[in-house]
């Protein structure tokens, strides 16, 4: 066997729950393709690690790159057993500032150029950005600079959750019917005139915009309680955001201008991305704390005073959004202030 | 006057009042963190005060549905307009201000 061509195979990685699963594959299909044309098998697993000046953390999240892609490389190795592999691993974009699948799409082939590699395998939970998919667009880029593009198949498992998809005809009804009865509210009649445009439009906006605005499955009996809830909430934050002011409208006009700014961090303990945001906006309106920043959970807050502190702490805000979002049980999780004492009791 | 008057009056007033409180805040607070908590939180209730003065001149019907709309949008707008802007502050590298004797 002349080892002198390499052909090398491309996998970006990221957390994600088929992530195993797709190194396997990856680590057979390398070796397959090696022994068909007679080259050494390669895997280069790459992380793009994108520029993110606010990140105050940023080595914290290196370093769950780089403890991720040495777990990566240990699985190649193993699934490669005594099989001849070559297996690489990067951290790339370290320096640029990601947004589009493009972007993406143009660090992994500039890569590939480098490394001399001419195929990509995709994990097909594969998703950086966090919100909107991106997968299908990223393997179109990558595949139009000229490389081989694979996805690793999905397993028994996670076809449970591909079942799921079929819900994705309940979204697009979902928004048709938002987009359609916001359009009567606006319209203020049900002519038939008004009846037809409203239909046209909601069904553009559906088409469109199914797969972007809804990336979770709707579940009715979910969504009514939790707009139930979300009545309920609305007085609450209304109360809170009219003691805001009068606590703003005394300070500022305070001839001392009595303020101690401080930004403070703290993990919220909400989940998902429709709840975070409830709750940067919320603690934005409400007394002396503004949202500066958040990734996924964690909030950057700026307070302008002390008792603004104590309050954020106390996790009274908190506590609201996820009785919203998840019911009441969830709303006795212990505040931050006790979750910081907890953590600090157990270290 | 009509006590629909007197409370279009008053809201109207409130708007006045939490406007200038803005305002004033705009210029003695130190720094644009700061600075932006006067603008997302009183600028919020003030505009939100206006809508609600002409809310209640309209009376109910399909109008006022459309005033509490850009209400609701106020809500959502503002606190995202504040965040953007404290969040390029510090993607700038800005540091708050603080007070001497914190560390």
């Amino acid at each position: 066997m002349v080892a002198v061509t390499e052909s090398g195979l491309l996998v970006p990685v990221a957390e994600s729950a088929s992530l195993r699963n797709t190194v396997t594959y990856a680590v057979e299909h390398a070796l397959d393709h090696a022994d068909e044309d007679g080259s050494s098998a390669s895997i280069h697993f790459v992380y793009p690690l994108p520029e993110r000046v606010s990140y105050v953390d940023r080595s914290g999240r290196t370093d769950a790159a780089e403890s991720l892609l040495d777990r990566v490389a240990s699985w190649a190795e193993e699934d490669a057993g005594d099989a001849d592999l070559t297996v690489e691993t990067a951290l790339i974009a370290t320096h640029v500032y990601l947004s589009t699948p493009g972007d993406y799409a143009d660090v992994l082939v500039r890569y590939a150029e480098r490394e001399g590699l001419d195929r990509a395998m995709f994990d097909p939970r594969y998703d950086p950005i966090g919100s909107t998919p991106l997968l299908p667009s990223l393997e179109a880029e990558v595949r139009r600079a000229g490389l081989d593009v694979d996805e690793a198949p999905v397993s028994a498992e996670q076809q449970q959750s591909q079942l799921v998809r079929s819900g994705t005809l309940t979204q697009f009804f979902t928004l048709f019917a938002a987009s359609f009865l916001f359009y009567l509210v606006l319209a203020g009649s049900l002519k038939a005139f008004e009846l037809a445009t409203g239909a046209i439009s909601a069904g553009i906006v559906a088409v469109s915009l199914w797969r972007v605005s809804l990336t979770s499955s709707v579940d009715p009996l979910r969504t009514v309680k939790r707009l139930a809830r979300f009545v309920l909430y609305v007085p609450f934050l209304l109360w809170e955001i009219a003691k805001a002011n009068f606590q703003i409208a005394y300070i500022v006009l305070h001839p001392a201008l009595p303020i101690q700014p401080k930004t403070v961090e703290f993990d919220a303990a909400v989940w998902s991305s429709l709840p975070v945001t409830t709750l940067a906006n919320s603690i934005t309106l409400t007394p002396g704390t503004l949202t500066v920043d958040v990734e996924r959970s964690h909030l950057v807050v700026h307070s302008l005073t002390a008792s603004a502190r104590e309050d954020l702490f106390a996790g009274t805000l908190e506590r609201a959004v996820r009785f919203v979002f998840y019911g009441r049980a969830a709303a006795r999780i212990p505040s931050p202030i006790e979750r910081r004492e907890s953590e600090e009791g157990e270290e | 006057m009509t006590p629909r008057e007197i409370a279009v009056l008053v809201l109207s007033l409130g708007a006045v009042f939490f406007a200038i409180v803005a305002a004033v805040g705009l210029l003695r607070l130190p720094d644009i963190y700061a600075r932006a908590h006067s603008t997302s939180k009183s600028e919020t209730l003030g505009a939100v005060l206006a809508l609600a003065a002409v809310a209640t001149s309209y009376g109910l019907g399909h109008n006022t549905l459309k005033v509490v709309l850009l209400l609701l949008f106020m809500f959502l707008t503002n606190p995202t307009a504040a965040h953007a802007i404290t969040r390029a502050a510090r993607e700038r590298g800005i540091e708050p201000w603080t007070t001497e004797d914190e560390q």
